[in-house]
């Protein structure tokens, strides 16, 4: 019974208070009634690590704080809920992430979004396009003469991290706020989840670019950059209501492919 | 305090400690009990009264001050109002008499050679219990209970000179890369485990962190000198894994179980990412 209440699509506006949570927090504060007052202070991850979905009674309470204990923007604590997921939920994301038809990635992530994979998939694409753009490179440079020195470029670790950074904060962002003007519901923290796990797919691929084979690059990156962006345009549908905003969703596929090109062209050439 | 040389102050430009001393010492009947025992003389240069004692071990020396039921003679030093640090190399470090304020006050005016040899010393003794087997690794309680920044910002620094000095081109792009790369890596990786709901002591972790980096120093170093690709791979490879065997009981006890492969898979990101840096700087 009380589980419906953490599926309730009004859990992603912050800071807001859910009329029914007022029940709910009366009916478990009258045998505990000093429980949820201990449970608040200290770390929100103590009593989410119990289980994210499926709570006991007392703990049911708890759960219902995490989504509305915004302590501010420089309290560490207010951030936990988005990080309140375990290595097999992620595993699982990361899997559904490579599945460019299937369209459920939002149902999953509806009620428990991440920011986990935004920040970590990111940080290793960076890694991974820098360092292997440079082996490619290299090995690119020593099929046509075979005497070239390997020469570490750091100005690849620059370029990555203000590409795919830049990429995966704004894109999302701008598309909140254009969702937003044009009236359909958005959730600025599901977007960037979804943006974050579709660069997963480019973390995989950019391990086969490294052969120096230019035709069979091109197709490792399209067939990448197409399955990456059907992803996020099928996903990004289902906060589409109407059908003619349909724009909105083609566009989201062009910049995916777009950043799938640029990935090619400037890491990889 | 001292009214044989200076002019008193007014009692209110007097620093709380100070106004709180002359409540003692002018009624006699100490109705102010200090919390404990009267403040010693700051900093002060003890007479030749006391003989400068070559073993620089904080005693305890009766300070100049009488305790507050005697009247108050004129004390025998002279009182400065401000603490002035001795020259370094003087022989006073026996003499300042610790009551109430604990070791801090000692350190102030000891050589310059003993604080850095006891810097050193507790360097050293946290490197042995980070990065060396020994008992008790596995409780992250005990494992750096004496933490310091002070060894993991030369292990910082020194990885990003190895860096920049095996590098031929860029070597201040190579130095700023890695040494921000490391200090903000640890800062995050910190962030991370608190965010997954881990209970870690914030400097407590960086200061792990940045000792960990000690296995990767020396195989910079050792890459360094060597330049053949295989060795670096092998060198590197063998360091890592150290690095990360290293890191891994107190990441891993500080978070629920079932995260332990989110808090533990960017530490491994980032020493594969240093250590890649290692082996492709040339």
């Amino acid at each position: 019974m009380e589980e419906s209440f953490t599926t309730l699509p009004s859990s992603h506006l912050l800071g807001s208070v859910p009329a029914v949570v007022g029940e709910g927090k009366k009916v478990t504060s009258q045998e505990v009634p000093g429980a949820n007052l201990q449970i608040f202070p200290p770390n929100n991850g103590g009593s989410g690590g119990q289980g994210y979905q499926t709570l006991g009674a007392t703990s049911d309470g708890a759960a219902q704080e995490p989504n509305n204990n915004w302590k501010g923007f420089f309290n560490i604590y207010s951030y936990t809920q988005y990080f309140n997921v375990d290595t097999d939920i992620v595993l699982n994301r990361l899997i559904s992430s490579l599945y460019p038809i299937q369209g459920d990635f939002v149902s999953k992530i509806d009620a428990n979004p991440d920011l986990y994979g935004l920040v970590w998939i990111s940080t290793t694409l960076v890694f991974v396009i820098a360092s292997l753009g440079n082996c490619a490179t290299y090995l690119m440079h020593r099929r046509d003469d075979h005497s070239t020195p390997w020469n570490f470029d750091v100005s690849y670790l620059n370029m990555a991290a203000g590409s795919i950074y830049g990429y995966a904060l704004i894109v999302p962002l701008a598309y909140y706020f254009l969702l937003q003007y044009l009236g359909s519901s958005a959730s600025l923290v599901r977007f960037w989840c979804l943006w974050g796990y579709s660069l997963f797919i480019f973390i995989l691929s950019s391990f086969l670019l490294v052969i120096p084979v230019e035709f069979l690059r091109w197709t490792i990156i399209l067939i990448a950059g197409a399955a990456s962006a059907s992803f996020v345009s099928l996903n990004l549908r289902s906060y589409i209501q109407t059908t003619d905003l349909t724009i909105v969703a083609i566009s989201a596929f062009v910049l995916q492919m777009g950043l799938s090109i640029f990935i090619k062209m400037w890491f990889f050439a | 305090m001292s009214h044989s040389d200076t002019i008193p102050l007014h009692p209110s430009s007097q620093s709380d400690i100070d106004e709180i001393e002359n409540l003692i010492l002018n009624s006699h009947h100490s109705s102010v009990l200090p919390a404990r025992p009267p403040s010693p003389p700051r900093a002060s240069i003890p007479v030749s009264s006391t003989p400068p004692n070559p073993n620089p071990t904080p005693t305890f020396i009766p300070s100049n001050l009488p305790p507050p039921s005697i009247p108050k003679s004129t004390p025998t030093a002279s009182i400065p109002r401000a603490p002035v640090p001795p020259p370094p190399g003087s022989t006073s470090t026996g003499g300042i008499a610790s009551s109430g304020f604990g070791p801090a006050p000692n350190t102030l005016t000891e050589p310059v050679w003993d604080t850095v040899k006891r810097d050193l010393s507790r360097i050293v003794s946290n490197l042995k219990l980070v990065v060396f087997p020994n008992p008790f690794r596995e409780d992250p309680g005990k494992a750096l209970r004496d933490w310091d920044l002070w060894g993991p910002f030369f292990f910082i620094v020194f990885l990003g000179l190895t860096l920049s000095w095996s590098a031929s081109v860029k070597k201040s792009e190579v130095f700023a890369v890695a040494f921000a790369l490391l200090a903000a890596g640890a800062v995050i990786l910190t962030l991370n485990v608190l965010l997954l709901g881990g209970h870690i002591i914030f400097f407590q972790s960086l200061s792990l962190l940045g000792y960990c980096l000690f296995p990767l120093d020396i195989g910079a170093l050792i890459c360094m000198l060597k330049d053949n690709v295989i060795i670096k791979v092998v060198v590197v490879a063998v360091t890592l894994a150290w690095s990360s065997w290293a890191a891994y009981p107190f990441m891993s006890t500080a978070v629920n179980p079932r995260r332990k492969a989110l808090a533990l898979y960017p530490v491994l990101l980032m020493y594969v990412s240093v250590g890649f840096l290692i082996i492709a700087i040339d």
